[in-house]
């Protein structure tokens, strides 16, 4: 009796084909994006989408072309950060057009393809029922088409906003074996360093793509009136000290980056001699510094 | 999977595939030799990860559309979405299809029959005011849970008592 490796192939359904077919679409989609950076800390809450959405925008002021992903399929906030919300979308022989900017960082988010404000992302099934052994298949699927099925046209730059868990960036690095780097954000609180370490590991020693550096976000408030900086957490020592990683910035709290992010309205372009403001250009320059050394 | 008919020790060859039935599908196979066919049974978990992965059972020779997966199982999504856009998209790869002569039947495949949930259950206009108050985007699952409840449970109609008698199954 034959074995199954003597049989030809799998009775005509050609699995292995079909997702060869579905790797070949993201990298020939890639082929027009010089860097990809995925923005991660596995932590939540310390403002990943915020970064990503101004690190996006300072480098499209810089003259870059510039495209985001949000990642984060069941809390997607990017689109709302960026101001664009009302887009819709256009589909057309070379993929889904995303989402632009006024200055035009383009933007894909599953916020953009849902019905209204309070629907979450549900899935079309016979039955909810232990719909745990699938939904994680759906959402890797779905990350899928966001990369690979946009029109993103020629890019310097894809970033990707990864939502919290430390196993988020094995789904993209699957998706995108020559992921560029990854920025990983933090906040200076032990609570959330505990968590960011866990991603780290996962991304220096288990996955082997590059950091280009940590980010320390809300890591003190400055006071607006004196100048004096108070901290908001009481952290000692730093990720990226304790890993040996480069900093790339430590972004001061500044309630305007909350309010412009609020009004879909980017704090870099509002505000880009504040602080934070000019953190956050250092911290885009940094990024690109990594990718021409 | 592969699948062999012992008797010829011949590979047997995917012939057919039957939309979903309570979220199972069937798929045929048969023996090029002495033409012996088996059914393979997917169960609903089965089923809905090959959904999932947007894999096709018996190959897809089907141009792909942009977001093809997302468009079709989003539950939740703009009704512009679901809409007949159908745009073949010049990136797609060309090979990703097996060679089976009924490929077009299967890529259809894994699109529910809307019909069997339904078949002989009416819903009285009380309990259809109540269900028009559920929110739109969850409003299709709980329709069909509630007639899957009722279908068990013997009711060949959906009042009030029994959205009543379902409501800790399903979100009303």
């Amino acid at each position: 009796m034959k074995t199954y490796e003597e049989l030809p192939d799998d009775a005509g359904s050609n699995i292995v084909g079909q997702v060869n077919a579905q790797a070949t679409r993201i990298s020939k989609r890639l082929a027009s994006v010089n860097y990809t950076v995925a923005i991660m800390s596995g932590k939540g809450g310390v403002g990943k989408s915020v970064v990503t959405a101004n690190i996006a925008t300072a480098l499209t002021l810089s003259g870059l072309a510039v495209g985001v992903v949000d990642a984060d399929i069941n809390g997607p906030t990017i689109a709302k950060i960026m101001g664009v919300r009302n887009t819709t979308l256009e589909y057309a022989s070379s993929g889904v057009k995303p989402a632009e900017t006024p200055l035009g960082t383009k933007v894909i988010s599953m916020d953009l393809l849902l019905s209204e404000d309070d629907a979450p992302v549900l899935w079309n099934a016979h039955t909810q029922k232990d719909a745990f052994t699938w939904r994680s298949s759906m959402e890797v699927s779905a990350l899928r088409e966001f990369i690979g099925d946009t029109d993103w046209g020629e890019l310097d730059y894809l970033l990707l906003d990864l939502p919290p868990g430390s196993e988020r960036l094995s789904n993209v690095f699957e998706l995108i074996p020559n992921l560029g780097g990854v920025v990983v954000v933090t906040i200076p609180s032990e609570v959330s360093n505990l968590i960011v370490k866990k991603s780290i590991t996962m991304a220096r020693d288990m996955l082997k793509v590059p950091i280009i550096g940590v980010i320390e976000n809300m890591s003190h408030y400055e006071c607006q009136h004196c100048g004096e900086h108070e901290p908001l957490f009481s952290s000692e020592g730093s990720v990226s000290a304790s890993f040996q990683l480069s900093s790339l910035g430590k972004i001061p709290f500044d309630p305007k980056l909350s309010i412009c992010s609020d009004n879909g309205t980017p704090f870099v372009h509002e505000y880009p001699n504040s602080p934070a403001g000019k953190e956050l250009m250092n911290v885009s320059q940094k990024v690109q510094d990594f990718f021409k050394s | 999977m592969k699948f062999l008919c012992i008797d010829c020790d011949t590979a047997m060859k995917f012939k057919d595939v039957t939309r979903p039935e309570q979220g199972s599908v069937t798929a045929v196979f048969e023996c090029p030799d002495c033409f012996t066919e088996i059914a393979m049974f997917l169960n609903p978990s089965e089923t809905q990860m090959l959904k999932s992965l947007d894999l096709k059972l018996g190959g897809n020779n089907a141009t792909a559309q942009p977001m093809q997966m997302i468009r079709s199982q989003l539950e939740t999504s703009k009704q512009d979405l679901m809409s007949d856009v159908s745009v073949d998209m010049d990136i797609s790869e060309t090979e990703e299809g097996g060679k089976c002569p009924f490929t077009s039947v299967i890529s259809d495949a894994f699109e529910e029959k809307t019909e069997p949930e339904t078949e002989g259950i009416s819903w009285t206009s009380e309990a259809l005011e109540r269900l028009e108050r559920i929110p739109s985007f969850v409003r299709p699952m709980a329709k069909m849970g509630i007639e899957g409840f009722a279908k068990d449970n013997g009711h060949s109609e959906i009042t009030g008592e029994v959205m009543d008698a379902a409501r800790g199954n399903f979100p009303m």
